[in-house]
């Protein structure tokens, strides 16, 4: 208990990774839900890993001399972040294009991506030796030495996120769940795709960013899955999902900092917690068939 | 689809229809006036739903062309296409009939909505989850959502498959209704003729890649079908 207050005080030393941590936690699940609905986990599990690439990608630029956005910290986490996202919604639109022509084989492009971006990964950081820590740190999260600047433009950021999947949910729901009536109401569902994925590029880049690819793919895909059998509807659904992310991610940082534990994999392991609890709450209200 | 003035709702003039620019119907001439009732038939695959597609502007036109007066459509996909993992109340997913433009802050027609429901017979189970519903409850909802859409022609793919024989008159019954009630232009893809053929002002035969069109009553007769199917009936 102790532990909690000492985590909730304005003092605590980690206050902005505490609440940085539950900051993804709480958004990624709504871009997630989207994940779940279309089918689309795989996604999840790719994008993270390409968002990786293109930081290694812009560090490695900036070790070969290409300085467009250089000089000190601040720079070096544009840069980084710039990387993310041209290689995210890069492929994003890439995977998108390749699933309406050649839909019989998106399963495989997506694997053929996953392998890419974790070699490329490595590649961009062996040749840039010199950065090697600070990219392992950015590739792995590194939420805990998060900058009160930083913290304060991500809270910008996910903010206009999460205003964008609640306002705009009717349209990503109607284009998600029936595209055709979309097209036929006259709505222009390739703009209201476009931007879903432009969000999700952004959610997934600067949820690496902050708290690595692993810890990104599970906050998009878990929290989602355990609040999908009790949603009622597409906004309960959001909002259950949120809400499981961000607790998840508060119990994963307090067992962390109260054990010792490396913070991700705690995170992860707290969130299938999440999940484990869900399942067994509906196997008791509904029976074996509802596993 | 161009717009015209006074005249057919929509016309299909020596079109050709497919995917990707490759026809799969050649030759198609068919006019829906306001008020037709058509059938669409032929067997699994033939084309029935891309006559549909291209009609809806969901597809283009590979050759020819398809004019009209760009009238407003309801749509009725075939219920299997729907995926039910989405957690949609009924009531969620007729509303989608009324999203024809952003509107965040406003429950789109909610009571107009519900109304269609209740025209469809679908006003006790609204609030129930649209994936658990039977096979008619689902067409009731979704006629409901093209409802209200507030069409001039209602676009039906397969709305009798895999129900039993009692609902299916029951939905014929109140397709009638509906289309006299609302003075709606019907199309309706069908993979057989059954009950359904004595509300049909038109059909449109999907054989082999030729679509055969006519009234009712001239392509049900024995000479017709042996033409359409090139054998002795």
């Amino acid at each position: 208990m102790s532990a909690i207050l000492e985590m909730l005080s304005p003092d605590f030393l980690l206050h902005h990774a505490v609440w940085g941590s539950v900051v993804v936690g709480f958004v990624c699940p709504l871009v997630g839900v989207y994940f779940i609905l279309r089918r689309l986990v795989f996604w999840g599990v790719a994008l993270p890993q390409v968002s990786a690439s293109g930081i290694a990608f812009a560090f490695m630029l900036q070790g070969l001399g290409v300085n467009f956005l250089a000089g000190g910290e601040a720079q070096e986490k544009h840069l980084a972040i710039a990387g993310a996202l041209a290689f995210t919604i890069g492929t994003i639109l890439l995977l998108a294009l390749l699933r309406t022509r050649h839909a019989e084989h998106a399963e495989g492009h997506i694997g053929v991506l996953f392998a890419l971006a974790g070699a490329t990964a490595i590649l961009f950081v062996a040749w840039n030796a010199a950065g090697e820590t600070e990219m392992l740190g950015l590739l792995k999260g590194e939420i805990v030495s998060i900058s009160e600047s930083d913290f304060h433009a991500m809270l910008n950021v996910f903010a206009v996120v999460t205003a964008c999947m609640f306002l705009f949910q009717r349209e990503f729901t109607l284009v998600s769940y029936d595209r055709d009536l979309a097209v036929t109401l006259g709505r222009n569902a390739l703009f209201w795709d476009l931007l879903l994925y432009l969000i999700i590029g952004v959610t997934i880049s600067l949820g690496v960013m902050t708290v690595g690819p692993l810890v990104t793919f599970g906050f998009l895909v878990i929290p989602p899955m355990a609040a999908l059998p009790w949603a009622r509807g597409m906004l309960s659904f959001s909002i259950f999902s949120s809400i499981l992310g961000g607790l998840s991610a508060f119990a994963g940082f307090y067992a962390s900092y109260a054990y010792d534990l490396p913070l991700g994999p705690v995170v992860i392991c707290a969130a299938c917690g999440v999940y484990g609890l869900s399942s067994a709450a509906r196997l008791l209200v509904s029976g074996p068939k509802s596993l | 689809m161009t717009k015209g003035g006074a005249g057919p709702l929509l016309r299909f003039k020596n079109a050709s229809l497919g995917y990707g620019g490759a026809p799969l119907l050649t030759k198609v001439d068919l006019t829906v006036e306001a008020g037709d009732f058509w059938g669409i038939l032929g067997h699994n695959g033939s084309g029935k739903t891309t006559i549909l597609k291209t009609a809806l502007g969901l597809i283009p036109c590979v050759d020819g062309e398809l004019t009209g007066k760009t009238p407003r459509f309801g749509y009725v996909p075939q219920k299997e296409r729907l995926d039910p993992l989405y957690p949609l109340s009924a009531l969620a997913v007729a509303e989608m009939g009324a999203c024809r433009e952003f509107a965040p802050f406003r429950r789109a027609g909610r009571e107009d909505v519900r109304r269609c429901l209740t025209e469809c017979g679908a006003a006790s189970f609204a609030g129930r989850r649209f994936s658990g519903l039977s096979g008619g409850q689902k067409q009731r909802v979704l006629i409901a959502r093209a409802l209200a859409a507030e069409p001039e022609v209602l676009v039906l793919d397969e709305p009798l498959a895999g129900i039993d024989i009692t609902t299916q008159k029951a939905l014929l019954d109140l397709l009638k209704g509906l289309k006299d009630k609302r003075s709606l232009t019907i199309m309706m893809v069908s993979h057989r003729v059954g009950a359904e053929k004595e509300m049909l002002t038109h059909l449109a035969w999907v054989e082999d890649g030729r679509v055969a069109v006519g009234p009712t009553a001239e392509m049900l007769s024995k000479g017709r079908l042996s033409e359409v199917f090139k054998t002795e009936l």
